[in-house]
């Protein structure tokens, strides 16, 4: 399954993808969660903590910025760049970011 | 005044600043409220319902010529901005002054026509005197858009923020993206607190002076639900009272600064 959460800015997306995806996890699938996001908070409901999803949209960022290669292959991004999470979820962060400072 | 209101999605700026922008009027100001955000959001709280056609026209943006420097759009060059924007705008309840961007037929508009929309948001915020009018913004939401040109023209940004993980850590990105060059002041507004304790939270998570914490206010989510305004439907509530006092405190602040 593929699925995309979307909708208006504070109307629940983050929140529901991120009890989708752990509902998911505990029935014993594999599950990889995206945060496509500009504004990319999907990490804290998770529950993977503020310093991890701050870590991944870092990571993020120095791609965009030149300092790192582009994951050739969604595998390689997602084992790369991506976190382990509660109940087994690995999440990475694929949006582009416009934040000028980490940190 | 020029200020602007950011924030994460669905934190409240259009309700706040609708708000603001009423009791900024009731004061006596000239207010000129501005909305950016390619969702509706801020006519309707200034009691207005949404007209897509309230936004400048396209003649009065032309290209760039051959051999010109500057930006590819630009205001026509014989505009007087005070006049265009009070042509331009409507009026909403109180006298406030109501001009949108950014939006073509309720939709985001695309490509070069939403640029050609920012570059006239620019110039008439950045020319528009204060003496004339206060000038009030209510930003895209989120942290990609509100910096990129929208935000330009302000002098005081409030950042609305919700007391949570991803209001704070939102509000965080959003504090340090702001251009400290242009921008004198910046601030949080507490948005939905629901214990005394979230401002000084929010205070002490974020770094920033809280100049307000409004209430989680059911009359907030039912003025949105009838498509009327805060101020109108529900004057005494704890919610519309507390927007008044961020005024005023962001008055007396202006003053001390200056």
């Amino acid at each position: 399954m593929k699925l995309a959460v979307v909708g208006k800015g504070g109307s629940g997306k983050t929140t529901t993808s991120s009890v989708i995806a752990r509902t998911l996890a505990r029935s014993g699938q594999p599950v990889v969660a995206l945060d496509c996001d500009s504004n990319p908070n999907l990490g804290i409901s998770l529950g993977v903590g503020d310093e991890e999803t701050e870590r991944l949209i870092s990571m993020r960022q120095a791609l965009d910025e030149g300092q790192g290669e582009h994951a050739p292959t969604w595998d390689t991004l997602i084992n790369r760049y991506g976190s382990d999470g509660p109940d087994g979820i690995r999440l990475a962060v694929v949006s582009r970011i416009d934040n000028p400072e980490p940190g | 005044m020029k200020i602007a209101f950011v924030g994460k999605g669905g934190a409240g700026k259009s309700a706040i600043a609708g708000t603001f922008c009423r009791f900024l009027a009731r004061q006596g100001n000239p207010v000129l409220a501005v909305d950016s955000d390619p969702l509706p959001g801020l006519a309707l709280s200034l009691g207005l319902d949404i007209d897509d056609d309230v936004r400048i026209p396209d003649e009065a943006v032309r290209e760039r010529q051959e051999g010109e420097r500057g930006p590819r759009f630009r205001l026509v060059d014989d505009i007087d901005v005070v006049d265009s924007v009070g042509s331009w705008s409507v009026e909403a309840p109180d006298g406030v002054r109501f001009l949108q961007f950014g939006k073509v037929n309720g939709q985001a508009e695309s490509g070069q026509r939403l640029w050609k929309s920012q570059m006239a948001f620019r110039q008439i915020t950045s020319k528009l005197p204060e003496d004339v009018w206060h000038v009030v913004g209510d930003l895209p939401g989120g942290t990609r858009q509100p910096f990129t040109g929208w935000g330009a023209f302000a002098r005081t940004v409030l950042i609305v923020t919700e007391p949570g993980a991803a209001g704070i850590l939102s509000s965080k990105r959003l504090a340090r993206m702001i251009d400290l060059e242009n921008v004198e002041n910046v601030y949080a507004v507490v948005n939905k607190a629901r214990d005394p304790g979230d401002a000084d939270f929010i205070a002490e998570r974020t770094g920033l002076e809280v100049v307000g914490s409004i209430p989680w206010d059911e009359a907030f989510a039912d003025a949105e639900r009838a498509r009327r305004a805060p101020i109108d439907m529900a004057p005494g509530s704890d919610a519309v009272r507390e927007v008044e006092s961020v005024l005023e405190r962001v008055l007396q602040l202006d003053k001390v600064g200056a």
